[in-house]
């Protein structure tokens, strides 16, 4: 029998009154990998910031490979061995490799850091992982794979004995998440307990002795995960049936071609890609990170300058594109990073959504017409069901990821856009708000509006796409109609 | 009855929110009423409009670059630098034999200088990129000084006199005195529409808030600093009209004790420095209340270097516990979120 590493018992927390966990009960046995799944919402952070130390509980015991364990602060969970790797990389990317590795606690010699020792630790690090860096590179110039692999092993440098995982692939190549698994396996044989929240249902089979579901604030189940099939998880998840989670929606498309690239170059990143759209059409770019989907598609939207190659709306050449050129061709464009890129995130719901249609929304002399603007943000919050109670007060920052990028969408939609460009749409989405965000971009489809769509889930591309371009170190490496799609086709293009 | 407390107590706290100033400067307001002599007259009451008026237009462009994140400390260059060329044109320039027609093409005159220099900084920070704090600088570095240079070159002595006094009415002379102070508050009007019905001042907040954002979203994120850095020089080159009307003479000096009450007026009003939050209205109440702190401790016959300690300490106590509410507004979001989740 073994041990148990972490046992929790009757865990509750409110915050201003609303119950968000109702007494979770969960015990992991030493050296097991537990996935924890759940929708946007349903507590997972929650319970991980108690577990952490960051917020206390209101009620409930935790216990820790036997100890009584009530942390207070983050420190207190390091002390008892508890670590984190997060969704969000931690790094300094001014900083290098070394330095951030010994961020908290630096080697110091009589004041002076000592930069030989923790080089040197660093360099072992790097072969212990096999990491394709050096001590001295700075984070700033390393693609988010290998940021979140130094992630991980500045987390194991405290020597933790659970080891708490919060989607730690959503930014990971194909290769790379090998890697990742390989690693955590690793770790599990030396008796490390790991926690692994994810999203992504395939990585948590793939990996996970045991699947824990929470929702609304409870754990609904506790499954073996040779025990259980993807399909009764999501059930569980969602509460409900979810069979087909694509949406068929009639539509049909024309030979009108309204977007066109030839050649298009962008520093060493998208080595000439041609493309022609087709109104109505719903396109995919799949690739591994690094293929250069989405720079293409920012060189195409306008937000890099490419070196050289065309863009063609419309059958008209655009020498200058820029993303107000991008605009007034009706060519919408939802970033992958709606935080940094996509949303004003202090500012209310209001605001973000009329961003973009601001200039139809003024006249000539610049003075908008809030009557009308009332009317469009009313109109988006209703046909796109973002949840909000008072759009004119309520920041963005405080709706659920789902939510938010429906606020995305609606600023783009509100004008009124014939092409759309999408990077990576559910990225960060619960499943709930996945399908309506597939609605609405095949209603959109229907409506004679054109997609191009980046994403890193097969699956969701082979969902809602009419065509799949593939792509591989900055080219178009093959395309596969709807009739022809399969899995094993596509990632044979891509790798 | 429970509605109306709830309505009354959901008002104070937007005020607490918005314009948490508003209070201090109600009890301030009383008490100087109240303690200090001459406070009430008249005559004062009248000088505290006249002071808060120059303030106010030149913080009203102050506030528009604060909002974008940015700082112009070239706005006392372009105060100095007008007041020098106006008077010029009005006292030693061929055309001053003309009154009416000298005060026309001196306010013109001043007018450009602000247009020019705030052209000069929307270059800099909008094309070249730079931050508005070294641009800025350098540019009140170097107009202060033209300032100075062209003043002594012209006339002797640190200051130019003798100006026309029909020009005096711009500044409040006599019965006029409701004439500045009526264009003050037409120029907070027209800044204050421009900020909140216009295309122009949802961009700058957008802007303010994240450049990146507004940029993709199709922003003419250059052609809005651009815009915002000329309103600035102009607004305090109307303020430099004003200033020199009411103090009847023309110096080099006039912008220099003047950038810590702009500072402190933004910044006490309640305008974020970090841009994207706040507003005029703030400023206005900032404002008053500098004015307030000015005017009072002048007639308590306070040492203005007393005062400018006063002002710093305005500005750090203010600005603290703008960075308090900010953090704790962000942690009551953050417990929000995670309610949601």
């Amino acid at each position: 029998m073994k041990n148990t590493a972490l046992r929790l018992s009757g865990i509750e927390k409110s915050f201003s009154g609303v119950k968000v966990l109702h007494g979770i009960n969960l015990s992991i046995g030493e050296g097991e990998i537990c996935g924890l799944v759940g929708e946007n919402g349903a507590g997972k952070s929650t319970l991980m910031n108690v577990i952490g130390g960051v917020i206390s509980k209101d009620a409930g015991t935790m216990e820790v490979l036997g100890e009584a364990y009530s942390p207070v602060t983050p420190a207190d969970a390091a002390n008892a061995g508890i670590a984190f790797v997060h969704q969000e990389l931690n790094l300094f990317t001014n900083l290098t490799v070394a330095e951030n590795m010994f961020i908290e606690a630096f080697p110091v010699h009589m004041g002076k850091i000592n930069y030989q020792k923790i080089r040197k630790t660093a360099q072992e690090k790097i072969k212990e992982y096999d990491l394709p860096v050096a001590p001295d590179m700075k984070i700033e110039a390393l693609p988010a794979g290998i940021r979140q692999m130094i992630e991980i092993s500045k987390a194991l440098m405290k020597k933790p004995r659970i080891l708490i995982f919060d989607e730690p692939t959503t930014s990971l190549s194909f290769k790379e998440k090998e890697k990742l698994f390989h690693t955590i396996n690793g770790l599990k044989g030396n008796g490390i307990t790991i926690i692994y929240i994810s999203h992504i249902l395939e990585d948590v089979f793939a990996l996970c002795d045991t699947i824990s579901v929470l929702r609304d604030g409870n754990i609904i189940s506790t499954d073996n995960a040779c025990d259980v099939t993807k399909g009764e998880i999501i059930q569980k998840m969602v509460g409900r049936e979810m069979n087909q989670i694509y949406p068929a929606i009639e539509k049909s498309i024309t030979d009108e071609i309204v977007f066109e690239t030839k050649d298009i170059v962008w520093q060493n990143k998208v080595a000439g890609v041609s493309l022609t759209l087709k109104r109505g059409e719903i396109v995919g770019i799949y690739g591994l990170m690094g293929s250069g989907r989405t720079e293409f598609l920012r060189t195409a939207f306008g937000i890099e300058k490419p070196d050289s190659g065309e863009i063609i709306v419309h059958g008209e050449r655009i020498k200058k594109q820029t993303p107000l050129q991008s605009i007034k061709k009706r060519i919408a464009f939802v970033t992958e990073d709606r935080h940094q890129e996509g949303l004003l995130l202090q500012k209310p719901i209001f605001e973000n959504l009329s961003l973009v249609a601001l200039p139809s929304l003024s006249g000539k002399a610049g003075v908008v017409n809030r009557k009308r603007e009332r009317k469009l943000v009313e109109e988006a919050i209703e046909n796109l069901k973002i949840k909000v109670s008072d759009p004119e007060s309520q920041t963005a920052e405080s709706l659920s990821g789902g939510n938010q990028q429906k606020v995305v969408f609606g600023k783009w939609v509100m004008n009124a856009p014939g092409i759309f460009f999408l990077d990576e749409p559910t990225r960060g989405v619960d499943i709930g708000a996945k399908f309506e965000i597939y609605t609405i971009i095949a209603e959109m489809a229907a409506n004679g509006a054109t997609i191009l769509m980046v994403s890193s889930e097969m699956e969701e591309l082979i969902g809602t796409c009419d065509r799949i371009l593939v792509m591989k170190e900055g080219r178009i490496t093959g395309e596969i109609g709807k009739e022809e799609f399969n899995q094993e086709a596509i990632i044979r293009l891509a790798l | 009855m429970k509605s109306e407390t709830n309505g009354i107590r959901k008002g104070l706290q937007n005020i607490c929110r918005d314009a948490p100033i508003l209070p201090i400067l109600a009890v301030c307001l009383v008490i100087s009423c109240i303690f200090v002599p001459n406070f009430a007259s008249f005559y004062n009451i009248k000088v505290f409009f006249l002071q808060a008026s120059d303030l106010l237009v030149v913080c009203c462009g102050v506030t528009f670059v604060v909002l974008n994140g940015g700082i112009d400390f070239s706005v006392t260059s372009v105060l100095s630098l007008g007041s020098v060329i106006g008077a010029y044109i009005m006292v030693f320039s061929p055309i001053a034999s003309n009154p009416p027609m000298a005060i026309a093409v001196a306010i013109i005159a001043m007018l450009a200088v602000g247009a020019v220099v705030g052209l000069i900084n929307g270059f800099a920070v909008a094309v070249l990129k730079m931050p508005s704090f070294i641009a800025t600088l350098a540019t009140q570095l170097a107009f202060s000084g033209v300032a100075v240079l062209f003043c002594s070159l012209v006339t002797e002595k640190t200051s130019i006199t003798g100006l026309p006094d029909g020009f005096f009415i711009l500044g409040g002379e006599g019965g006029y005195f409701m004439v500045p102070i009526l264009i003050a508050v037409a120029a907070w009007t027209f800044c204050f529409w421009l900020l909140k019905y216009t295309r122009f001042g949802r961009s700058l907040y957008a802007v303010g808030v994240n450049p990146k954002t507004a940029y993709i979203s199709g922003i003419p994120v250059k052609k809005v600093i651009m815009l915002i850095m000329f309103i600035s020089g102009m607004m305090a080159a109307l303020a430099s009209v004003l200033s020199t009307a009411r103090n009847q003479v023309g110096m080099p000096s006039l912008g220099d004790k003047l950038f810590i009450s702009i500072m402190a007026a933004i910044i006490v009003g309640g305008t974020s420095t970090a841009g994207g939050f706040g507003g005029l209205k703030q400023t206005l109440l900032g404002v008053l209340f500098i004015t307030l702190i000015n005017n009072t401790m002048n007639l308590l016959g306070v040492d203005w270097y007393v005062i400018t300690v006063i002002q710093g300490i305005l500005i750090l106590v203010s600005t603290m516990m703008g960075m308090v509410n900010g953090i704790g507004k962000r942690k009551t979001k953050m417990m929000v979120l995670e309610a949601k989740k």
